[in-house]
C-alpha cells in the first residue's frame, strides 16, 4: 500500500525499496477477529460471564469501529489522482473496484443495484474465507460471519467519508462467498 | 507575496491555519499583512466556502484553482475525497506551483490522518504538520 506505487518492473536489488507481506497482512486480519473477541470476554469479567449474543455483539462494535476508521483513511489515501466522484454510484464502483482491489486484492464479482439507494455488492471468493475449512456440520457459515464485520466497517466508513451515510450489512450463505448490502440513508452531505 | 493557509473540516470548522511569505526573489518567507488586514483574511476564506461547494459539482479534480477573489487578493482551493478543504489565500497567480504545494499539504495530512489518534475533523496541531507544510510552501510558493 505505498502512496506511489513502484514503476512495474519491481526493482529487487533497490535497497530501499517498500514492500508489503501480503501474508502478514492477511494474518493480521485473521488475527483481528479472535483478538476481538478475547477483548470482549476480558472486559465483560467483572459483571459475570457474557450470553451468547451480547458477546457478538461486542465483538461485531470493535471490529466495525476499527474498519471504519480504516475506510476513512483509505478513501482520503488513495483518492488523490482520480476525479471527483459525484453520483454515489461512482462512490459505489470506487469501492469495488479500488479499495477492494487494495484491501482484499481482486474486484467485487457482482454489483446490483434498485437505484432507489440499495446496493447489493457480491464477491465470490472472498478473500477471508478462501483457506476456510467447510466441513459439514461444522456451522462453518456461522463461524464465518465475524471475519465480515471488519470488512463491514471498511465499506461504511468509505462510503461516510465520501459524504454517502449508509448502513451496510453483510452475510454469507456459502463459503467463500460474501455477500455486501449498502443502504444509503439520507441525502448526500455537500 | 504573503499568503495565508486554513484548512477546514467537513463541517465548515477550521482544523489548522497559518500564513507565510515567499521564499522566492529573496523573499524571506514571513508574512507581511498588515495588522488590520489579519482577521480579514480568516473572513475572506470562509466566505470562499459557498463557492466552493458550488464548483465542487462541476471540477473533476481536486484542486479547484481560484475560486474567489477580494479586492486584489485571490482564493485557491484543493478539496479532497474526504471533503476537507485546503483553502490558500494570496496575491498574485500562479497555478502550477499552489498546485504542488497543495499535493504536499495533502501528503502530510494523510499522514496525520493515519495516526489512530487522530479523528476527522480534529483539530491540527502536530507540529511536525506545521514544519511539513512550511516547507512546502518554501519550496514551491
Amino acid at each position: 500500500m505505498s502512496f506511489d506505487p513502484p514503476p512495474p518492473p519491481f526493482n529487487s536489488t533497490d535497497p530501499t525499496a517498500k514492500f508489503l507481506s501480503s501474508s502478514s497482512l492477511d494474518l493480521l486480519l485473521i488475527e483481528l477477529v479472535p483478538l476481538a473477541k478475547r477483548m470482549a470476554e476480558q472486559l465483560a469479567t467483572n459483571d459475570g460471564p457474557l450470553e451468547d449474543e451480547e458477546k457478538r455483539e461486542a465483538m461485531f462494535f470493535r471490529l466495525e469501529q476499527l474498519g471504519y476508521r480504516v475506510g476513512q483513511g483509505l478513501v482520503e489515501r488513495f483518492s488523490r489522482e482520480r476525479p471527483r466522484m459525484v453520483e454515489t454510484l461512482d462512490v459505489i464502483k470506487f469501492i469495488c473496484k479500488d479499495i477492494w482491489m487494495i484491501v482484499f486484492r481482486k474486484q467485487i464479482d457482482n454489483l446490483k443495484t434498485n437505484h432507489r439507494g440499495v446496493y447489493v455488492l457480491t464477491d465470490n471468493s472472498f478473500r477471508p474465507f478462501s483457506r476456510m475449512s467447510v466441513e459439514a456440520g461444522g456451522n462453518a457459515v456461522l463461524r464465518a460471519q465475524p471475519f465480515l464485520w471488519f470488512p463491514c466497517g471498511i465499506v461504511r466508513g468509505a462510503l461516510a467519508n465520501m459524504g454517502v451515510n449508509a448502513s451496510v450489512q453483510a452475510e454469507t450463505n456459502d463459503i467463500p462467498t460474501a455477500i455486501f448490502k449498502i443502504e444509503t440513508t439520507g441525502a448526500k452531505a455537500a | 507575496m504573503t499568503f495565508y493557509f486554513a484548512i477546514i473540516g467537513t463541517k465548515d470548522n477550521p482544523i489548522y491555519e497559518t500564513e507565510f511569505g515567499t521564499s522566492k526573489q529573496g523573499g524571506d518567507g514571513h508574512a507581511r499583512f498588515p495588522d488590520e488586514q489579519r482577521p480579514m483574511n480568516q473572513f475572506i476564506l470562509h466566505s470562499a466556502l459557498d463557492i466552493v461547494e458550488e464548483v465542487q459539482w462541476v471540477q473533476k479534480e481536486l484542486y479547484l484553482k481560484t475560486v474567489d477573489r477580494f479586492n486584489n487578493l485571490l482564493v485557491s482551493c484543493f478539496l479532497t475525497a474526504g471533503n476537507i478543504k485546503f483553502l490558500l489565500l494570496h496575491d498574485s497567480k500562479a497555478e502550477d506551483p499552489i498546485r504542488q504545494f497543495f499535493a504536499d499539504v495533502h501528503e502530510a495530512y494523510v499522514k496525520t490522518l493515519m495516526n489512530p489518534f487522530y479523528e476527522v475533523d480534529m483539530r491540527i496541531t502536530s507540529t511536525v504538520f506545521d514544519s511539513k507544510v512550511r516547507a512546502a510552501a518554501k519550496k514551491y510558493l
